[in-house]
């Protein structure tokens, strides 16, 4: 008989100061030795569920709480945080803000040190081996990179060698190489250490590879929580709530038209290619690639001539971050730049952008030299938006952030722009509001406004869709579609795969600060070799659609979907459900 | 656990303002220890410091916490990490400063009142560079043997200080101090409490300033705000100098250790001791409050 | 000592960035640097308020020669000395020439000499010291010493924590200048762009303390499950935090040669 860890029992909780219940009568209980996700649109309170099983709830918050919290055999609210904090560790989803200390292994012992371990060092040396980053003990914080910071985030509360551990958004900031490595790690403390491990996530296919189950919540309450296979099979209801379950458990839910969820739907890729084995295909082949190029303007937009970018690091050492970059953009394309994390996207629209400059070599933009130009001249041009929307925001109401521009370039009729602008992306009901207080989605659309309000020739966004919940990522998509109207070209640095299938006629793939791929989604999807040396990890349906061998990768579960008879009533597909 | 019915923060959301403060003045500090000043002739215009920094949140949140943070950001960043620490000649800017602060946020009731954070602000200003200028002739005072067999340099060190401390009030004081203030105080109330999971200021005492202010109050004020600060701070901070004494002597052994430092102990320990026996005392209401 | 910070504005910076590395992290190799940290302090301590008192100029020019002595021990970059002795100069001749508007004459020079040599003596001593010092090792020996733990944990985590806030600080910065426009006359002695980014300057606050906020919540969140108010009341805890310090043979050598050298000092300023 497996022994719950964790028992919330009917807790309610209000932040002090507002009126709204971020709990409200939540029920649940957590096994020892369970991986399990919580699941639920922005709001709905899986932070602050997280919060009572440490003890910050009802400790650290002066709010409203009424209900009980159980940790173990401990009431939470006798305890202090710290003294709960022993076996139950929390990373956050801002995992950055919580490494303290300006060395590595510094940080990793800093808790046991705090606790007056006397093994603090050894411990701190076991959470670096444990994560996989005890080579770089001895470096400063900020010469890691954001994977390493995450892996280090994670150590430091496994030094206290913990019985559970929470980790907020594991993913959300990570390209897909070191997210898989990130759960990689909890596999093996869940499965080596008996750990139990409690994640918030959005992204299904992690919860697919990894949880065994499932908690949904939505509003404060906790509706169910259900085996992993059961719970991404109810697609209906999580589409509802705004999760996405996998992209193959849609497709194959899709082509169910009676409802038979005897054992669940497919939810991994194996199980995928189980199920689909044995549909019958549509012949002939529906799709033809749509291999025509944008027709070429004779003029670029932009061009990069031998373009090189060095940084000099804290410690003097110079660091190429861009190798002869040689390229160049039309009007209308639509531009994607993909790549690992410091492969050199950000850095090649910076150049675009003009906030850094070349060390050698000349980026031309419409015919000026970025090089020479300065950031507000540039401006008229090209708009820039920041991967942290919050970044951004340097007004106190939406309206003033969309006008800051226009007001300072004394455009004649400005009111009138920033009416349209504000309807264009539904944001009038929200103008005077501080953008900061907005919901991720929200912030992001905002974003978006303030580039769009710029009335730019070009457009470059980074990481539009990162920390959103699918949900609100489809909508940013959608966004893309009414910026279009505004500009002129439009070009993403971005690791989402998946928007990159939906969105891109063109295709950049970079790899440690060159160029090493330039085609359309055949060609780069198609390509394995490519694929796996610029660490890219293409998404689930696409990947599917080659495993089975269909003649040409399918991009998105629509096109997926018409390649198969979808079954009816008694079809063959039953028996292999 | 019920909402709390008067202003008052957790040790934690005491934590927070403090390292709130501390970095942001500090990083602050580093800039305008950077920015040039304009010399012109013996007068300096200088940007001197971001006191509204510490200002907008000793009046939004905790005037203590704000302002210790305040200045031991400045120490931190401005003077540690560019390799400027001045060593002991720090404390005194660090208990006239945090001293100033912590007034200016005290003296300001309601936030969304403009006449009170004026007033606040200027007055918090005033502490601080008076005293400060004090420290310095006294610093010249105690360094020159005979200082009025001299002629003209009591004078002249009264007239630059003089000339210093109208431009920190007149110049930094109000662009750099009162005007960034005004213009945050009121933009940044209600909206930042949520975000450090806490409520605003209670802001439903109006009091009319003619009616509040006057300057028999003001010399009050000010004497109790100095005993009130200093009494609070050892409150909060657990001095407790002195425990390294035994397993000091333990590792010297010798008794002479204590012949060069005896001059420099009997300075700085003298005001420690009473430090301590201060906190001391302070020790139980610490415990009831904890 | 104003002038010798004003002086300091040639830093850009990337000049700030390498200069907190190396004023943070390269000083553990020289002879002072490998002391124990609580000798530096008190060692410091007696040099920065002992001058004050003294008028002895026999004393005052040997602690003087001591602390070139040390200075050069120290490796103190001679950047900082330059600008340390502009500064000292400065403030000297300002004083002085203000003084002849008021019936001073030659004689004031004197005493304002000695007081430049005892300023010197006292700046050079925490130069000196400060960047001999590890500001780990520092922030340690404060709570070793018995200064709250928030104190120190305050210094390590400005270390930390620098990097981040400038990186968002300069985004701050670009947001408004990629949004805004700069000054069309730059304006006498351009004025107008000193004012344009002082505005900017300003202003980037707004967001900075919004977005501080956010960050120091997490921070003081995580300090608590990390057990940090745990430690500060805990004697245990402090001692196994600075289980590292110890007293050398170097440490006694060290003191033992300063008391002597005071002690020489004192005792040539009877005879002479």
């Amino acid at each position: 008989m497996v022994k719950p860890i964790i028992q919330v029992k009917d807790v309610s909780f209000t932040y002090p100061g507002s009126e709204e219940k971020v709990l409200n009568h939540a029920n649940l209980s957590i096994d020892e030795g369970e991986f399990i996700a919580i699941i639920g649109g922005n709001g709905s309170g899986k932070s602050t569920l997280c919060k009572t099983f440490n003890g910050l709830i009802p400790q650290f918050y002066v709010g409203d709480f009424e209900g009980e919290v159980q940790l173990g055999d401990r009431e939470t609210s006798k305890y202090s945080v710290a003294e709960l904090s022993k076996d139950i560790g929390y990373v956050y989803q801002d995992f950055e803000n919580q490494i303290m200390r300006p060395t590595v292994i510094d940080d990793a012992s800093f808790a046991p040190l705090n606790f007056g371990l006397k093994d603090y060092q050894e411990r701190g040396l076991w959470a670096l081996e444990v994560t996989g980053i005890s080579t770089i003990a001895n470096e400063f914080i900020w010469q890691l990179s954001g994977g390493q910071k995450h892996l280090l985030a994670i150590a430091a509360v496994l030094s206290m060698k913990p019985k559970v551990l929470i980790v907020d958004e594991p993913v959300a900031q990570l390209d897909p190489q070191h997210a898989e490595e990130v759960y990689k790690v909890l596999k093996k403390l869940n499965e080596e250490l008996g750990m139990t491990i409690i994640v918030i996530e959005h992204h299904a296919e992690f919860i697919a590879d990894y949880c065994h189950s499932v908690v949904l919540m939505d509003q404060g309450r906790i509706l169910w929580k259900e085996p992993v296979k059961t719970a991404l099979s109810k697609v209906d209801e999580l589409v509802l709530h705004g999760i996405y379950p996998p992209q193959i458990t849609q497709a194959a839910n899709r082509m169910q038209t009676t409802r038979h969820h005897c054992n669940g739907l497919p939810i991994t890729l194996a199980e995928g290619i189980e199920y689909f084995c044995h549909f019958p295909q549509v012949i002939p082949f529906p799709y033809t690639e749509d291999r025509q190029k944008v027709p070429t303007k004779e003029q670029p937009i932009i061009s990069f001539e031998k373009t090189a970018l060095q940084f000099q690091d804290l410690r003097r050492q110079r660091k190429q971050v861009l190798h002869n970059i040689h390229t160049s953009f039309y009007e209308g394309e639509r531009i994607a730049i993909v790549g690992n994390n410091g492969a050199g996207k950000s850095s090649l629209i910076k150049l675009i952008a003009g906030i850094v400059k070349p060390t050698s070599g000349e980026v031309k933009v419409l015919n000026h030299t970025a090089t020479k130009a300065s950031p507000e001249k540039l401006g008229k041009y090209v708009s820039y938006v920041y991967q942290n929307p919050e970044e951004m925001f340097i007004e106190d109401s939406i309206k003033k952030e969309i006008e800051l521009f226009l007001k300072a370039r004394k455009v004649p009729d400005f009111e009138e722009t920033v009416k349209t602008i504000l309807y264009d992306f539904a944001l009038s009901e929200l103008q005077d509001k501080d953008a900061r207080l907005l919901s991720g989605g929200q912030k992001r659309r905002v974003s978006l406004a303030i580039a769009a309000a710029m009335q730019p020739h070009i457009i470059l966004l980074d990481e539009p869709t990162a920390n959103l919940d699918i949900a609100t990522k489809k909508h940013v998509v959608h966004m893309l579609e009414t910026l279009k109207e505004h500009v002129k070209t439009i070009i993403i640095a971005t690791h989402d795969m998946q928007l990159v299938a939906e969105w891109a006629t063109r295709i950049i793939v970079m790899h440690k600060g060159e160029i090493i791929a330039d085609g359309n989604r055949y060609d780069i999807f198609g390509d394995e070799l490519l694929l796996q040396k610029a660490g890219l990890i293409i998404p689930q349906i696409i990947e599917l659609s080659l495993k089975l061998g269909l003649p040409k990768p399918l991009y998105t579960i629509e096109e997926f979907c018409s390649y198969f008879h979808s079954v009816e009533g008694e079809g063959l597909a039953y028996e292999y459900v | 656990m019920s909402i709390q019915k008067s202003y008052q923060l957790t040790q934690s959301q005491k934590m927070m303002v403090f390292i709130l403060s501390m970095s942001l003045y500090g990083l602050s500090n580093m800039f305008t220890e950077l920015i040039p000043s304009i010399q012109l002739g013996f007068i300096e215009l200088s940007v001197e410091y971001f006191a509204f920094i510490p200002l907008t949140l000793c009046i939004l949140f905790h005037p203590l916490y704000a302002a210790v943070g305040a200045a031991l950001g400045e120490i931190i960043f401005g003077e540690l990490m560019l390799g400027q620490f001045g060593g002991i000649g720090e404390v005194e800017k660090f208990i006239t400063f945090s001293l100033g602060m912590f007034i200016a946020g005290i003296l300001v009731r309601n936030p969304l009142n403009r006449k009170q954070v004026t007033f606040g602000v200027l007055a918090g200003l005033l502490i601080h560079h008076l005293l400060g200028t004090i420290v310095d002739i006294g610093k010249v005072w105690i360094g020159v043997e005979e200082l009025e067999a001299i002629s003209g340099l009591a004078e002249s060190v009264i007239v630059i200080e003089g000339i210093a401390l109208l431009n920190d009030l007149l110049f930094s004081g109000i662009l750099f101090a009162l005007l960034p203030t005004l213009y945050l105080v009121p933009r940044l109330y209600g909206k930042i409490e949520p975000l450090l999971g806490m409520k605003p200021r209670n802001n439903k005492v109006h009091y009319s300033l003619g009616q509040i202010v006057t300057p028999k109050l003001v010399v009050i004020s000010v004497v109790l705000a100095t005993v009130a600060f200093l009494s609070e701070f050892l409150s909060e901070s657990d001095w407790a100098f002195g425990e390294w004494e035994p397993e000091f002597l333990e590792t010297i052994g010798s008794w002479f250790i204590w012949v060069p430092i005896s001059a420099a102990a009997l300075i700085s320990v003298i005001m420690l001791i009473v430090m301590r026996s201060k906190s001391k005392s302070n020790v139980k209401e610490l415990k009831n409050l904890g | 000592m104003n002038m010798y910070k004003s002086l300091s504005d040639k830093f850009s910076l990337e000049y700030v960035k390498g200069e907190l590395l190396k004023t943070a992290y390269g000083s553990g190799d020289t002879f002072l640097g490998r002391l124990d940290p609580r000798t530096l302090i008190f060692w410091y301590l007696f040099f920065a308020i002992v001058p004050w008192f003294i008028h002895n100029e026999i004393i005052l020019v040997s602690f003087l020669l001591f602390m070139l002595m040390m200075t050069y021990l120290a490796r103190v970059s001679r950047l900082i000395l330059f600008i340390l002795c502009i500064g000292l100069l400065s403030e000297i001749t300002v004083l002085f020439i203000i003084s002849l508007f008021f019936g001073g004459d030659l004689a004031s020079i004197g005493p304002l000499f000695w007081l430049t040599i005892k300023l010197a003596v006292i700046s050079l001593a925490s130069v000196a010291i400060f960047t001999s010092l590890d500001p780990e090792k520092f922030s340690d020996a404060l709570l070793r010493l018995g200064v709250p733990a928030q104190v120190s944990f305050s210094v390590s985590y400005g270390y930390r924590i620098l990097p981040t806030l400038i990186e968002e600080f300069h985004k701050v910065i670009l947001s408004y200048r990629l949004r805004g426009k700069p000054p069309e006359k730059t304006g006498l002695l351009y004025w107008r762009m000193g004012v344009y980014y002082m505005k900017i300057l300003v202003l980037s606050f707004y967001p900075l303390i919004l977005n501080g906020a956010k960050r120091s919540r997490t921070t003081v969140e995580a300090l608590e499950t990390k057990g940090f108010s745990h430690s500060t009341n805990n004697q245990d805890v402090k001692k196994l935090k600075t289980a590292y310090f110890s007293f050398h043979r170097n440490d006694y050598f060290f003191i033992a040669f300063s008391i002597f050298y005071i002690g020489l000092s004192f005792t040539l300023s009877i005879y002479y």
